[in-house]
């Protein structure tokens, strides 16, 4: 029984020892003793041969041929390529194409969206308000016109076309309309409109507080 | 670590600094020494000649870029096998492959000049290597293969030491399982005894 221990504890030592008696790396006295003990053990003697059969075999040059000269003209060549300086390429990698193609089309879009919020940003204003936008600032020689209750629309416009103004804002809360004369000066078109008895105000905007 | 690779650190330090310096001579020079047993290396990785090509290239690139950041912590050997191992790891990743798991796809592309007792070898081999993992068959070439230590496979592999070892006593299991026997020792016969 004890013979038996023994002999497993020395299987085990034998085979913790074995690689690095290969490797000729073990200790000189480790390597004395496991050469003893394959000497008595057939099981681990053999295993001792197949260890050392690995090692032949993993020790044989690569069958995957790579060409070395072929591999370093590339390595040569890629060092010289401005491209490569910040990280290696794969050229080689399929599932590297696909990520880079992905890549490149979000990039695109991303260019996309921004022409078109730039463009979005830079077209003109629009040719209409809405009421909840602030009044515009009336052109110079506007005319505030504010005509009476009594006023037919009929006559308002037939004065306004007389004159020549054209409405471009109002009426505001106080009914006032913004005119501009399309031809004559605004000091005539002024003096016309206070002599109408239809016309309860009108005064330059600009002259406005 | 015995004279001769005592030796060959000594060089491939020189080797290093003049690359640090800008030395392409001496990147040839260790490119040449090394891209042999680093497409093995790789070869229980991936069994495409392309795809080591380029593992190769990627980690002679690192090493050109990196080659004044050596400090002389580990042999130069155990530096540039890290190097290629993490580059192999990330083109696989990225590739979204697997490390390859049939060896038996190799038979065949062996070159022709092959003596038979080599393809006999390599056929044996590839019978084991099949059935283990990717990590343990690269801590097997590393061990048997380069002959690097426990502490060297570690550093490669940036594993602990510990979990190296417990990589190469499954993958050794594993191999006196399932690796033909030498004269004609049935494997059932050897699963008793084990």
């Amino acid at each position: 029984m004890t013979t038996q221990m023994n002999s497993g504890q020395d299987c085990a030592r034998a085979w913790e020892i074995m690689p690095w008696a290969l490797q000729a790396t073990a200790a000189p006295g480790q390597r004395e003793w496991l050469m003893h003990h394959l000497a008595q053990c057939e099981a681990c003697s053999a295993e001792f041969a197949q260890q050392s059969r690995l090692r032949c075999a993993l020790s044989l040059p690569t069958d995957v041929p790579v060409d070395a000269e072929r591999g370093l003209k590339h390595l040569l060549e890629r060092l010289d390529s401005p491209e490569t300086e910040a990280t290696p390429i794969r050229r080689w990698s399929s599932g590297n194409r696909l990520t880079r193609a992905l890549a490149a089309a979000v990039v695109l879009q991303a260019i996309g969206i921004g022409a078109l919020g730039v463009r979005l940003w830079s077209d003109q204003a629009p040719h209409y308000r809405t009421l909840s936008q602030p009044a515009l600032l009336e052109p110079a020689g506007a005319l505030r016109v504010v005509p009476a209750n009594g006023m037919k629309l009929a006559d308002w416009n037939r004065l306004l076309h007389d004159l020549g103004l054209r409405v471009v804002d109002g009426p505001n809360d106080a009914g006032a309309y913004a005119v501009v004369p399309a031809g004559s000066s605004s000091a005539s078109a002024l003096r016309k409109l206070r002599a109408d008895r239809d016309i309860r105000l009108a005064e330059p905007v600009d002259n406005t507080p | 670590m015995n004279e001769s690779s005592s030796d060959v650190d000594t060089r491939d330090r020189m080797l290093l600094q003049r690359m640090a310096a800008g030395d392409r001579a001496a990147l040839e020079t260790l490119y040449r020494a090394y891209q042999g047993g680093l497409s093995r290396f790789l070869s229980r990785l991936t069994r495409r000649a392309d795809l080591i090509e380029e593992i190769v290239n990627d980690c002679f690139w690192i090493a050109w870029r990196k080659a004044d950041s050596f400090h002389g912590d580990s042999r130069v050997s155990t530096w540039i096998m890290g190097i290629a191992y993490r580059c192999g790891l990330k083109a696989l990743r990225q590739r979204g492959d697997e490390p390859v798991d049939d060896y038996a796809l190799r038979e065949g592309h062996g070159p022709s000049h092959d003596p038979d007792e080599d393809r006999e070898l390599r056929d044996w081999l590839g019978e084991g290597l099949k059935h283990l993992s990717a990590d343990q068959r690269v801590v097997v070439e590393l061990v048997y293969g380069v002959g690097n230590s426990l502490e060297e496979v570690a550093a490669i592999m940036q594993a602990p030491v510990g979990t190296v070892k417990a990589r190469l006593f499954h993958a050794r299991i594993k191999l006196r399982n399932v690796l033909p026997a030498l004269a004609g020792d049935a494997p059932a016969q050897r699963e008793n005894r084990s």
